[in-house]
């Protein structure tokens, strides 16, 4: 068996740095150097996908809240019942403050994720359960604001071919306020899928 | 300047087989049937195979909700009791919605195909994971307001005094109840479709 010898001839002394001399070390240290590069963007990216979801938190528990301190009495009344409107008498609205405080305390669950996300920028596993369940709570979230909407376009408008009636125009104080708590909700559903955006660009690989 | 050597002894290889190997060191990796692109490309599969259901279910959807008219028999001098889908405006953003979903879904086909035929681009992923997570609000905000106008149709709501029409109108109240469940299917297509397009992006 004859063997082979080859002269590599390497470069320059040690003056000049050490990697530039074999190609698999210089492979490696591309891609240490990469690797740090891609954590830096990614960090920034998680630092504001924290803020974006501190923010979700505020307008959330304001829908919410805003939602259910929702009542109106009418100041007139008959001998018999006197008139107000609340929350708890639309089913819709019931299950909007119910999910809606849900997506509140899911955010305020996630916040340990999304730190563990900055600290550790190159981690999977926690972006990819944040991806995950994101969505979800996306849906929810979805859900809960189209169908108090379509409520509040029905009180507000009524509906000539069923004898629905609009309700808004006794129950003006109501009114505004289930519609400002629909709002809220969907700038909370914009924020989700924000949310969704940062962690799919975050998991891409560098 | 001094000139370093270094001297490497190569054994020389006795079997051709042992040839044919090449050093892994600085050859550029072979990017269509590694063992994560033959994963990422089953998950492409299922993604179009996916998309293909959604299609279905969003397009019945809209067909259920847009054929959903409903005469009924009887009727006084003035006027005859009808009801469509276009008595109720959240109704016809329900048809208006459905269909743009469905037209959607065909036209992000193509993207899916690419990425079954190079599954670790990225760039397509991404797009289709963007853009699925918004047309699946879309999708979410139809199917639960149609939900809501169909919860109040079949029971009605005391405090207000709206009487619940479904029962004059039977096979319209099942239609548009048939159209919604169909749409929540859709979303749920949706939602698996995200989370593919994630799982597939973070491995590559």
């Amino acid at each position: 068996m004859a063997k082979e010898s080859t002269t590599i001839d390497v470069g320059e002394p040690s003056t000049v740095t050490k990697s530039s001399s074999h190609v698999a070390v210089d492979e490696k240290k591309k891609g240490f150097v990469a690797a740090a590069a891609g954590g830096g963007y990614k960090r920034g990216l998680t630092i504001f996908d924290f803020l974006l979801r501190l923010a979700a938190i505020g307008i959330t528990i304001g829908a919410s809240s805003v939602m259910f301190t929702a009542e109106e009495t009418l100041p007139f009344f008959t001998q018999f019942l006197q008139f107000q409107a609340g929350y708890d008498d639309f089913p819709t609205f019931q299950f909007f403050v119910i999910s809606i405080a849900i997506v509140a305390s899911y955010l305020v669950l996630s916040l340990p994720f999304s730190i563990v996300s900055i600290v550790r920028p190159l981690a999977v596993v926690p972006r990819l359960i944040l991806l995950i369940s994101d969505t979800v709570v996306l849906t929810l979230t979805t859900a809960a604001a189209a169908a108090a909407a379509a409520i509040v376009y029905l009180a507000h408008n009524g509906n000539a071919n069923t004898n629905w009636l609009p309700i808004c125009q006794q129950f003006g104080d109501f009114c505004q306020a289930t519609s400002t708590a629909v709002v809220a909700a969907s700038i909370s559903v914009v924020f989700f899928v924000l949310l969704i955006v940062i962690s799919a660009i975050a998991l891409k690989r560098h | 300047m001094k000139n370093e050597s270094t001297f490497i002894d190569v054994p020389a290889e006795s079997s051709s087989a042992m040839k044919g190997k090449a050093p892994l060191i600085g050859v550029a990796k072979d990017h269509t049937t590694t063992g994560s692109g033959g994963y990422n490309r089953g998950l492409s599969i299922f993604d179009f195979l996916l998309r293909l259901a959604a299609i279905v279910a969003a397009s019945v959807a809209a067909g259920t909700m847009f054929t959903s008219d409903e005469t009924l028999p009887f009727f006084t001098q003035f006027l005859q009791f009808e009801a469509g889908y276009d008595d109720l405006p959240t109704f016809q953003f329900f048809v208006i919605a459905m269909s743009l979903v469905a037209g959607y879904i065909v036209l992000s086909l193509p993207i899916s195909v690419v990425t079954i035929v190079r599954p670790l681009a990225a760039a397509p992923r991404l797009l289709l994971l963007v853009l699925d997570t918004a047309i699946m609000g879309l999708t979410m905000a139809a199917a639960s307001s149609a939900a809501a106008i169909s919860y109040v149709a079949h029971n009605g709501n005391q405090n207000t005094n709206w009487l619940p029409i479904c029962q004059q109108f039977g096979d319209f109240c099942q239609k548009t109840s048939g159209a919604v469940v169909s749409s929540f299917v859709a979303v749920v297509f949706f939602m698996i479709l995200v989370v593919l397009s994630g799982v597939a992006l973070k491995r590559h």
